[in-house]
């Protein structure tokens, strides 16, 4: 194909659009004005435009939006429910963990995926799980925090 | 620390952490306007090249193109992207050297032609479409070559490439004489690090002319006011005509400090009467935005036996890049630290700003501070060893105290180098650790430290001019609406912590309105760590002058006199009888909705123009392991003592010096721009080539909170952010000298030279002259 | 990115008709991490994209009869880093992928794609030329065996032939007492390496039988030093044999200097790092140098 109409299902919700074969995920999302998704460097080195396609790490900016037409995509967006934020979300605000924020979206999704695979996970894990994850603002310190302690309140069952 | 505070001290959450952590904030990036436009810039393929001619022709023609713009379309203003041109007392070492767009390739991303088309395929089919043709002239990269006769030149107005020579007015004594009195002189020149700044939202401007006439620019630029004078100044027009809106900013640290595509985005704006966005990638702003400053810096010191330095000489050759911009602030900051830190009778500093046909060095988070002290904190260490001094007591003998003169001259209301010295060596175990043997086999340990006085605003240099508005809501909340420039550092947030506490309400019940020149009131913008200190004191003021007016009010509704109440926890008291009160939601709502006679929307504005600048300090101790076979360095620890006066928010305070650390540990050991000596053309453009730390790189970090509240600080507050990138840096080059006894010129200090440094014959290290 | 046919085969034997009918500019797409952003720079130009994701069978990580494992051109680095018999048989792959920074890379990236990059900077080819591993290809005209060795012709310039595929990795049983180790060096954690080596050996009564070293990004491809495992190859193993081993390594590189280190810096290095490859090898085979 070079162009077609296809549908992708993105926080749930399902979008019918025209693509490209060229178009890349990241793009896919602008046009869908869903811009909590940055893109930093568009070469996979920064994990900005980190999205779960399949509950799998994925980066947008290097995934052609054709190729994952069939599955679940989820985006900062879909992560909190209407007021409620996700205790990763909840757990970056309360801990210091933003300051500029560029990398905030693609570093919860990112910490979302590793503690979905591994919900108890060290706090060298963390880090080696956040590794793709650049970040110029915070030195990663409250950032690991912040999903220590995400990790603590899941486990208590917390919501 | 006597918790007297009830918002103040306070781990507040970060102003907009909600919106960010959803994904609903918005940054230049994700603003769409209708018929927006796609705007994008041509720049010169070559380092240094005259333009013969240019044919946009064929670029005009291509449907979807609305413009093409080259010098020809644009008046010839000649203008400096820095604003501090605008508000020092002494501007005429500013230098007004750059175009809208350049008529002469200085640099390759020199702004050669900007098209703006309907979509970004067409935009870089018009891009390709323009012809230029270049005489190719011969570059220059090497700022020690391009001061030679018979170099070529950059700007016709500076023959030599010498920008400006700035002889440090400071400079007081006679070092000549002090060198002569030292038992032991060390003269060593470093080049520093040319880093890029790669903030992680890459550059983007939109500019929208309204049928009006009136120009919207949306900028991540960091002095919304004085950069909208700029553009009135180059687009002829008046600074009321001009709204400037800052969105959520994915950093600057300094880089947008200057404007950058603004010019150029708004002359694209003007042309097409629609908005226009231009949208830089990584590779174009890495190689087109400013970057660190850099030097080619001789730095000597002399020191007795007993430890008293008695001469301190730096010479600068700045490496200033293809346009001027802030090198002359920067380099006055760093030749007034570098004779300013210590206590010595002898001081002088000189500099030679010079053009180089390379991307321009702009005034970047240390601001000539940080590589003053790369020089000066490892030339303490090398006397240290030379007299057999303990580094910490050799600095201990010769620091400031309170009342000395702080590196600008002014006079310190205090001085804690001596307690966090001690504190931090205490904490660390240095007495211990410097005792220890280096290690055996392929290992070695290393402990260094090093110190900074930086600033809170650039007072007395310049005119700072801060102000805020504050009014009551209905319910007893109030909006705060200030110019607080935030790009991470939490400005926003922690002048709303002060407004709370001013007003005896929650952090909660302050809404921000900020980032709309249309809306807040002037303020001369944010660098230097100004913002807390003048911003917070601006919105103190505003704060008390609201609270006036509650507590008047107040006092008519209990039947006292307003200096018998005070307020806290959004509850009005009887500072004698505490039981009596009213809620400040009731004064609010009764002073809107007044059935018994005058109305007042309480309120209250504050200004603020500093007097003063006290300096945030820090003491760093590092650790490192030195692998002498690789030469490969290990970080193990970095222990960083900050005193920036009164913590408003300790998160956010940690949070500086946290990100402060990270970027020190790229400057130090691997960052550093890669540009092709045949091409100019910057190699490390992306995070392929160019690699910032990751969360691995980063070492075990342990940061104490010092605070000594100063007094003319809001709570006693200083700044702190600026200061973070300036005293990491040489402890760690201090602790690999610690550990292996070699020390690198040429930064960073990565292990292919400092296995070649390791290899030079030992005792050689140069730069011993006596 | 200019627009270019994306096609999804569901079997190998269309995937490589499709390889071999698509003349000049076909590319695979498998996990697209090294593909994307080359063809969005401009640097790839491809006028047909085959994703390969469709085809049944390719991820899969399987145990040979014989015991050695296979894996499938689709087999992520992610599932062969999680994979149990991966992790105890053959730790010097799983050390290669391990340090590997991005999580996200590894999720979406695959071991194939990795190798057909043709790099020798490729941390995960220094391992299997380590292991002896062979590569299956497979063509219109059928399938090969490859060994990993004989892949690289040069600089990003493979041995595949028009209408070629990699379609797995065989890794040969690991022989008991066998020691292994991966080294690298790094500017920073996530940046593609100065210099790798792996190395694997195996020694009996003290006398080396088998050895391969590997060295990575120090020449135009990863490459065996044979000269050095020459002279461990059927003699004792003594701290001596070891370094004279590491020095002619070090003196079988052809290592340039680049943005990320010198040539001078290489050549040193692969003498200190095929040392210690050597020397963890030695003792995690049981035994010392």
């Amino acid at each position: 194909m070079k162009k077609e109409i296809a549908t992708f299902k993105i926080n749930d919700r399902p979008y019918e659009v025209i693509v490209t074969s060229d178009m890349t995920l990241y793009e896919l999302l602008r046009n869908l004005h869903l811009t909590g998704t940055k893109r930093s460097c568009g070469v996979g080195e920064c994990g900005s435009c980190t999205v779960l396609v399949d509950g799998n790490p994925t980066l947008a900016c290097s995934t052609l939006a054709i190729a994952v037409r069939d599955k679940e995509i989820l985006t900062i967006e879909g992560l909190s429910r209407g007021a409620q934020l996700h205790p990763l979300q909840q757990a970056f605000v309360d801990g210091g963990a933003i300051q500029c924020g560029f990398c905030t979206p693609g570093m919860i999704l990112m910490a979302k995926a590793l503690l979905d695979e591994n919900p108890t996970p060290t706090r060298e894990e963390v880090k080696e799980g956040l590794g793709g994850n650049l970040c110029r603002c915070t030195g990663y310190v409250k950032i690991i925090d912040a999903v220590m302690a995400s990790v603590e309140k899941m486990r208590r069952g917390d919501s | 620390m006597v918790q007297e505070f009830s918002v103040v001290g306070k781990r507040a959450p970060r102003w907009g952490a909600r919106d960010i952590a959803t994904g609903t904030a918005k940054y230049v990036v994700d603003i769409e306007l209708p018929g927006m436009l796609v705007g994008k810039v041509l720049t010169s393929p070559h380092p240094h090249a005259r333009i013969i001619g240019i044919d946009k022709s064929g670029a005009e023609k291509l449907p979807g193109v609305e413009a093409v713009l080259t010098f020809e379309d644009i008046p010839p203003k000649l203008f400096t992207p820095n604003r501090h041109d605008l508000i020092l007392y002494h501007p005429e070492n500013e230098c007004k050297d750059m175009q809208v767009i350049s008529d002469k390739a200085r640099f390759v991303g020199d702004r050669i032609a900007a098209v703006a088309a309907v979509d970004t395929v067409t935009a870089q089919k018009a891009l390709e479409l323009i012809e230029v043709k270049y005489e190719v002239l011969p570059p220059v990269f090497d700022p020690l070559e391009a001061v030679k006769p018979g170099a070529p030149r950059v700007h016709d107005f500076a023959p030599n490439n010498i920008a400006l020579h700035l002889k440090f007015p400071g400079s007081r004594g006679d070092v000549e004489k002090g060198f002569q009195d030292a038992d032991c002189v060390i003269e060593e020149t470093f080049r520093t690090s040319k880093q890029l700044v790669s903030q992680l939202e890459p550059c983007a401007c939109i500019a929208s002319f309204g049928p009006d006439g009136r120009l919207t620019i949306w900028s991540p630029g960091q002095s919304a006011f004085l950069q909208r004078r700029k553009l009135a100044e180059i687009f002829d027009m008046p600074e009321g005509m001009i709204r400037w809106i800052t969105p959520h900013v994915g950093g600057s640290f300094g880089k947008f400090g200057s404007l950058s595509i603004e010019p150029v985005c708004a002359a694209l704006a003007k042309k097409t009467g629609k908005p226009v966005k231009i949208e830089y990638s990584r590779e174009e702003d890495s190689s087109r935005t400013e970057t660190r400053q850099k030097y080619v810096a001789t730095g000597k010191i002399g020191v007795k036996k007993d430890g008293a330095i008695t001469a301190l000489q730096e010479k600068l050759v700045v490496d200033g890049g293809a346009y001027f911009s802030r090198n002359s602030t920067t380099t006055m900051a760093n030749m007034g630290s570098f004779t300013g830190l210590y206590r010595c009778p002898n001081v002088a500093a000189e500099a030679d700003c010079v053009y180089t046909n390379i991307l321009t060095t702009g005034g970047i988070r240390g601001y000539g501070n940080s590589e003053a002290m790369c020089v000066l904190e490892q030339l303490i260490d090398r006397a240290a060893r030379e007299i057999g001094m303990d580094p910490v007591q050799l600095r201990l003998r010769n620091i400031k105290r309170a009342g000395d003169p702080d590196s600008k001259g002014l006079r310190m209301e205090t001085c804690t180098l001596e307690e966090i010295i001690r504190l931090g060596a205490e904490k660390v175990g240095w007495a211990e650790k410097r005792a220890r043997k280096k290690g055996e086999g392929a290992k070695r340990y290393g402990i260094g430290m090093a110190i900074m006085m930086d600033l809170s605003g650039a007072h007395p240099s310049c005119i700072q001019h801060r102000n805020a508005y504050i009014k009551f809501n209905e319910d007893g909340s109030a909006n705060l609406i200030v110019t607080a420039y935030d790009m991470g550092q939490n400005l926003c947030g922690t002048c709303a912590q002060i407004a709370a506490e001013v007003l005896g309400i929650r952090y909660e019940d302050i809404h921000i309105v900020t980032g709309d020149t249309d809306i807040t009131m002037f303020d001369t913008g944010i660098g230097a760590s100004a913002g807390l200190y003048q911003v917070g004191h601006a919105v103190m003021n505003a704060a008390l002058e609201a609270k006036k007016q509650l507590l008047d009010r107040a006092g008519k509704k209990l039947g006292v006199a307003a200096d018998e109440l005070e307020v806290r926890d959004r509850r009005i008291y009887l500072k004698s009888d505490p039981r009596r009160g009213i809620s400040v939601a009731e004064v609010t709502k009764q002073a809107t909705y007044n059935f018994e006679g005058e109305h007042l929307n309480i309120s209250g504005k504050g200004s603020f123009s500093p007097t003063q600048s006290p300096p945030p300090f820090a003491a760093v101790f590092a650790e490192v392991e030195v692998d002498i076979e690789t030469a490969e360095v290990k970080i193990l620890r970095i222990l960083y003592v900050s005193d920036s006066g009164r913590v408003i928010n300790p998160a956010t305070v940690e949070g500086q010096v946290e990100g402060g650390i990270a970027q020190s540990v790229g400057y130090c050991l691997t960052e550093d721009c890669v540009i092709n000596k045949e091409t100019g053309i910057l190699e490390s453009d992306n995070f392929t080539t160019y690699k910032i730390p990751s969360t691995l790189d980063i070492p075990e970090m342990e940061v104490i909170l010092y605070e000594a509240p100063v007094p003319s600080g809001p709570f006693g507050a200083k700044g702190v952010g600026h200061g973070t990138t300036i005293a990491v840096n040489p402890a760690i080059a201090n602790a690999i000298y610690d550990a292996v006894g070699v020390f690198v010129t040429d930064m960073p200090a990565t292990p292919e030279k400092i296995l070649e440094a390791l290899r030079r014959p030992s005792g050689t290290s140069s730069g011993i002259v006596s | 990115m200019k627009l270019f046919d994306y096609l999804e085969p569901g079997t190998i034997g269309e995937a490589t008709q499709l390889l071999y009918d698509c003349g000049e500019k076909p590319r695979i797409l498998a996990g697209g991490i090294h593909l994307i952003p080359r063809m969005r720079k401009g640097e790839i130009e491809a006028e047909y994209v085959i994703d390969i994701q469709k085809i049944p069978g390719l991820d899969r990580i399987v145990t040979e009869g014989k015991g050695g494992v296979t894996f499938g051109a689709m087999a992520r680095l992610r599932s062969i880093e999680s994979s149990r018999i991966i992790q105890s048989k053959y730790p010097v792959l799983y050390e290669a992928i391990h340090q590997i920074t991005s999580v996200q890379t590894k999720y979406m990236g695959t071991a194939v794609g990795n190798l057909c990059v043709g790099t020798p900077a490729s941390d995960v080819a220094t391992s299997l030329f380590a292991l002896g591993a062979r590569l299956k290809i497979t063509g219109t005209r059928g399938e090969r065996i490859e060994p990993i060795e004989k892949f690289y012709a040069d600089y990003h310039l493979t041995s595949l032939k028009r209408g070629e595929m990699v379609t797995g990795v065989v890794l040969p049983d690991s022989p008991p007492g066998m020691g292994t180790a991966f080294l690298n060096l790094v500017r920073t954690h996530a940046d593609i390496a100065k210099i790798s080596v792996a190395v694997a050996i195996v020694v009996e009564d003290g006398i080396c039988r088998d050895v391969r070293v590997a060295i990575g990004a120090a020449a135009p491809t990863v490459f065996r030093a044979a000269k050095a495992e020459s002279l461990l190859n059927g003699e004792m193993i003594t701290s001596q044999a070891v370094n004279k081993a590491a020095e002619t390594a070090s003196a079988e590189t052809r290592p340039i200097t680049d943005l990320r280190s010198t040539a001078e810096y290489r050549r040193e290095m692969a003498k200190v790092l095929v040392k210690r490859a050597l020397e963890k090898a030695l003792a995690r085979a049981g035994c010392r140098g």
